[in-house]
């Protein structure tokens, strides 16, 4: 099945073209990874699936994003519950500056998904746990999140992501701040949420991408170059480009 | 290799010393069988104990192989071809280091025999042997070209070399029913010959793994077949 299905999309930053006419199909519950060097655009085509994009004023996106074969793009489009059923997981950590417990509850909370402080604590607790981090902090809940490590604060935003049963999960390099541990138990994590989950993820580790991922797109300078089964592109990718940048031979 | 260079240069070097001991010990068991064909045909017994000491290089070789491609996935996480080039040359060393050692074993035969042996047979044994030989040079050489499709040619031989087997098998019991004193060589005889023919299998693997390295796929299909061997039915 497809959940998404990205087509001519062109995203212009100005006058500087930063997506050229990317055509990409992303399968329900399965995981999806972006790869490519920096620049190349794997963050902005990220943020056209949840039209994060918009924030950003000199930025515009030409071209369709069907989501349950809805096009996003559409004026009739209600961004807020858009952004309630994609979640998204930063490059940076970002957690609110509230106790961690808050930055956990504040999303239930406006979807009115629990009815009493008990269901509220079990939604903060369960979340914790699945992103790796309650033993952590089960004794600092209402401690300010800024005040955790790196790490535990990406963890946080992915326990935030994860609180409100999103449809699709989009990370952004969500492990660049991980220690081997806990970038195990995200790698888990993911592969547990797949099943009610549709999942991208743009991540350096090549490593990384062939251990989560399902699919691989392989962007270069704007353009997806290729994109298959991630078994194909890591054991025998068709284009010589694929080929260089994940054998690390990127001249 | 006709990719560009890796931006580590160290990871490069190593992928480059892999190769060259491939190459290294393929040309060591190429040696190794045309000395023993030399040694078994000619009566040569100075040659025969040349083989037989030369299989301990080929041995290291293989320990040498498997240490390199080891240290590659553990500290390099070698990904598509890198990956093919390293799986490969563990597959490629494993059946050399067989050859190197049927090689040895004919060598050891070749010590023990006595009797000056009848034309007829001697023919047949070089008919099968050439061939053998002929083949294993062609894998060499389509892992040095990366060819797959010499890769394919070598693997669609195999069945030639089942013939010429079967043949040199019949001169063996022809050998064999002439003379009761024969029983003894005869017997040599019978495991010499289809050491080589186990030879041309080992290279027609090496065959199937070079067209893996270089298409990322594998090659479909039975593997083409001769008349079935009469004496031993191991196939
Ligand atoms: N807010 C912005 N304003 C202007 N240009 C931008 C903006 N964000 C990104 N770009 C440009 O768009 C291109 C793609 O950037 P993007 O952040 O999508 O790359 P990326 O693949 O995510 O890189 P990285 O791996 O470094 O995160 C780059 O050339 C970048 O400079
Ligand atoms: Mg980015």
């Amino acid at each position: 099945m497809i959940k998404i299905k990205a087509k001519n999309v062109d995203v212009f930053y100005g006058k500087k073209q930063a997506l050229y006419n990317i055509g990409l199909d992303i399968e329900e519950n399965q995981v999806t990874a972006l790869i490519g060097p920096s620049g190349c655009g794997k963050s902005t085509f990220l943020r056209c699936l949840n039209r994060m994009n918009d924030v950003i004023d000199i930025c515009s996106v030409k071209g369709e994003i069907l989501i349950n074969d809805f096009n996003i793009n559409d004026k009739s489009c209600d961004v807020v519950r858009l952004r309630e059923k994609i979640g998204m997981v930063f490059q940076k950590p970002n957690p609110f500056p509230k106790t961690v417990y808050e930055n956990i509850s504040y999303g239930p909370t406006i979807h009115g998904m629990a009815q009493s402080k008990q269901e509220m604590d079990e939604i903060v607790e369960t979340s914790l746990k699945k992103a790796a981090l309650w033993e952590e902090v089960k004794d600092r809940l209402h401690e300010p999140g800024t005040g955790l490590s790196g790490g535990q604060q990406q963890r946080l935003c992915i326990a935030r992501a994860i609180s409100v049963r999103p449809e699709v999960i989009l990370m952004d390099e969500p492990c660049s701040a991980l220690d081997p541990i806990a970038t195990a138990q995200i790698e888990e994590l993911i592969d547990e949420l797949k099943k009610e989950h549709t999942i991208i993820i743009v991540t350096h580790s090549m490593a990384q991408a062939a251990r989560v991922s399902q699919n691989t797109g392989f962007f270069h300078l704007g353009h997806l170059i290729e994109h298959g089964s991630t078994d194909k592109i890591f054991k025998n990718p068709d284009n010589t480009k694929t080929q260089d940048y994940i054998t690390g031979r990127f001249g | 290799m006709g990719e560009a260079p890796h931006t580590v240069k160290s990871y490069e070097e190593e992928l480059k010393n892999l190769n060259a001991n491939i190459i290294k010990m393929g040309s060591a068991c190429e040696d190794s069988l045309g000395k023993a064909i030399q040694a078994i045909t000619t009566r040569n017994s100075d040659i025969a104990e040349t083989v037989i000491r030369d299989d301990e290089k080929i041995d290291k070789f293989e320990t040498l192989v498997e240490q390199q491609v080891v240290n590659l996935i553990a500290l390099r996480q070698p990904m598509a071809i890198d990956l093919r080039e390293t799986v490969t040359a563990l597959k490629m060393s494993s059946d050399l280091e067989r050859i190197g050692d049927l090689a040895k074993n004919i060598s050891k035969r070749t010590l023990l025999l006595n009797e000056n042996l009848p034309k007829n047979l001697v023919d047949a044994l070089n008919r099968v042997s050439t061939s053998v030989q002929k083949q294993l040079k062609s894998t060499l050489d389509a892992y040095l070209e990366r060819s797959a499709s010499m890769a394919v040619n070598v693997w669609e031989s195999d069945e030639q070399i089942d013939d010429l087997t079967n043949l040199c098998m019949q001169e063996v019991i022809k050998y064999l029913k002439e003379d009761e004193k024969n029983l003894d060589d005869g017997t040599h005889l019978l495991f010499v010959t289809k050491n080589i023919e186990r030879i041309g299998d080992h290279t027609t693997n090496v065959a199937e793994q070079i067209y893996y390295l270089v298409k990322g796929e594998y090659l479909e299909g039975e593997r083409p077949k001769g008349t079935e061997p009469i004496v031993t039915g191991e196939k």
